[in-house]
């Protein structure tokens, strides 16, 4: 089907179920008398509460022949690979003795219902209880029209680059922004092949060559109302191959010739992400001079496990007060400048393609708060194809990720 | 202290000492104490250490400062990306402590043959710990299937009290600089 609008879709932290796939749980219930009800469900949550299974109604209400109801309870959980009279606690035998009650197996869902789709299917099994989310984080629930346009804008920014890298090839792009200025912070196309920067460049400026640093230090308010014909056209004149998309293809620098004889260099690590935090951390230095090393340490990523450093120690600099420390010098020691903030801590970055592990990693590390990427990556992307880092509860920080379906028209069928 | 088994020999030793060296280069300079050097046919060919807060950049970990400064190295003795991918192949990494995922990644995108690395890395290790990015290319080894990394063997526990040491006495002076050590 033709997609003709923009949208974002959240990719949440775990993978999506069907809602009729949903993990279940096995309880031991039986039928009871409709009169009893109340007095063995006030038995059961002493004897037996539901710890685990706080979604699950204990009462069943069936409508049997003639219009007449069937009331079903759950008496306890039925652990698995277990006798039936091992482990249940005494309480309930005797409530079964006491109303000659017919214990069976029955399957629960598990975990409790995140979606009405997933509530309804639930309750085919046994009746649940939902309840939608009230939270509101920003942008999960849902973005203002006028958010939403700006986010398009930014996407529409990272497209473009994808096809302005001198070797006419379609690579991957990334644009970091401060949403809170809707300003560009720094942006990169992937350099696993780029120009030879210069001849006589020594190491130390390696990073600090690129052209993207000099558009990272303007306002590019007017790079977002660009003409979305130009794209386009752009697509239109190059070849149609992403075999130059740096997280679609990592391991594929190693059979790059095309551009044999021509002045160029090439990194197989440079992919578009890395060099925009690269760009960000260089406009960093730029903004902020004198807080080289006076400034707090970045430390935190290299900490290990508990096992490693006193709990106590290590709670002494958690990252939020890292964070606030860092503000604090910053304003404390230079208060004609704006505020400097730690790493990325709040930008968003666009990314045309999925990252790979090292890229969505590195986004990580560097504080991302929000990442948007319009095309999937089967091959290696890290927030939903292959891995999902965004659910690796072990990590430190933690960004929210969106998908932006883009519309037929910036890009084409071709491209989708 | 270091145990006396087979992946314990006296070379593997004496370049993860090397490495421990990359490690203090780094706490000296009040980052934290990781350490990287890159070993081919029994030398070292490149070293580096972590440059986080120097560069304002989380990722400039010991392992990607190696990488550059050997892919430097290579690219001006006018080596292609098929001979350097070669040369790759044959490089065994020594790191204090388990690559992270972002790093692991890069090793495998690299297509290096082993790490031996110091301590395990429970919050981000890529090697095992959090994900298993070194072995997630492993079932196509046989193929040429160039579209998957073809993993790379990886032994931890080498001189990893020395490694956690170095980063508890980094961590347990609080900021190094001593400003805000009772926060």
């Amino acid at each position: 089907m033709m997609n003709n609008k923009w949208e974002i879709i959240h990719i949440p932290d775990k993978p999506p179920v069907p809602p009729n796939q949903q993990p279940t749980a096995d309880v031991f219930a039986s039928v009871i008398e409709p009169k009893l009800a109340n007095t063995i469900v006030r038995r059961l949550n002493q004897i037996a509460p539901l710890e685990n299974l706080r979604h699950v109604k204990r009462v069943r209400k069936n409508c049997i022949d003639g219009g007449k109801n069937q009331i079903s309870i759950i008496l306890c959980v039925a652990l698995k690979g277990e006798n039936w009279l091992e482990g249940t606690p005494d309480g309930i035998l005797e409530l079964i003795n006491a109303y000659q009650l017919s214990p069976f197996i029955a399957k629960v869902a598990k975990y409790a219902a995140l979606s009405k789709e997933e509530w309804e299917e639930q309750c085919k099994l046994w009746p649940t209880s939902y309840h939608p989310p009230t939270y509101n984080i920003d942008g999960i629930t849902g973005f203002s029209e006028d958010d939403s346009q700006s986010i398009f804008n930014f996407m529409k920014v990272a497209i473009e680059l994808t096809s302005s890298n001198p070797f006419n090839q379609i690579v991957n792009a990334a644009v970091i922004v401060d949403p809170s200025v809707r300003q560009v912070i720094a942006s990169a196309y992937d350099q696993t092949c780029y120009e030879h920067p210069s001849v006589n460049n020594t190491s130390g400026t390696r990073f600090s060559c690129q052209p993207e640093i000099c558009t990272a230090l303007q306002s590019d308010a007017n790079r977002v109302e660009m003409n979305e014909q130009s794209i386009l056209n752009r697509i239109d004149q190059c070849p149609l191959s992403y075999s130059g998309v740096s997280c679609l293809y990592p391991w594929q620098w190693k059979e790059k010739h095309q551009y044999a004889g021509k002045n160029y260099a090439w990194h197989p690590l440079r992919h578009a992400a890395l060099v925009a935090i690269e760009n960000a951390a260089a406009r960093d230095r730029h903004l902020f001079p004198g807080l080289g090393n006076s400034g707090l340490s970045i430390q935190v990523d290299h900490m290990q496990s508990s096992s490693i450093i006193n709990p106590a120690k290590r709670q002494k600099i958690p990252s939020e007060v890292a964070e606030d420390m860092t503000l604090k010098a910053c304003t404390d020691g230079f208060h004609s400048e704006a505020v400097r903030p730690y790493l990325c801590t709040g930008f968003d970055i666009y990314l045309v393609w999925e990252p790979c592990a090292m890229c969505a990693m590195a986004l990580v590390h560097q504080r991302i708060r929000r990442i948007f990427y319009a095309f999937p990556n089967p091959n290696a992307g890290a927030l939903g194809s292959v891995y999902r880092l965004q659910g690796e509860k072990s990590l430190n920080h933690h960004y929210a990720v969106f998908r932006i379906l883009l519309p037929e028209e910036v890009f084409g069928k071709k491209f989708i | 202290m270091a145990s006396v088994n087979g992946k314990d020999s006296s070379a593997t030793l004496a370049f993860m000492e090397l490495a421990i060296q990359q490690a203090k280069l780094a706490m000296e300079s009040l980052e934290v104490p990781v350490g990287c050097v890159i070993v081919e046919d029994g030398k070292v060919v490149a070293s580096g250490r972590n440059r986080t807060t120097e560069t304002r950049n989380a990722t400039r970990h010991a392992e990607m400062e190696a990488i550059d400064v050997l892919l430097e190295q290579l690219q001006k003795l006018g080596l292609s990306e098929a001979e350097v991918a070669e040369k790759f192949s044959g490089f065994d990494f020594y790191v204090t402590c388990e690559p992270c995922i972002m790093c692991a990644m890069a090793l495998s995108i690299l297509g290096i043959r082993e790490v031996y690395y110091g301590c395990a890395n429970d919050k981000f290790g890529g090697c095992g710990s959090i994900l298993s990015i070194h072995s997630s290319g492993s079932e196509h080894l046989s193929s040429d299937d160039t579209s998957k990394g073809k993993g790379f063997k990886c032994t931890g526990g080498i001189m990893a009290s020395e490694a956690i040491s170095l980063l508890r006495s980094f961590y347990e002076q609080g900021n190094p600089n001593g400003l805000h050590a009772n926060v």
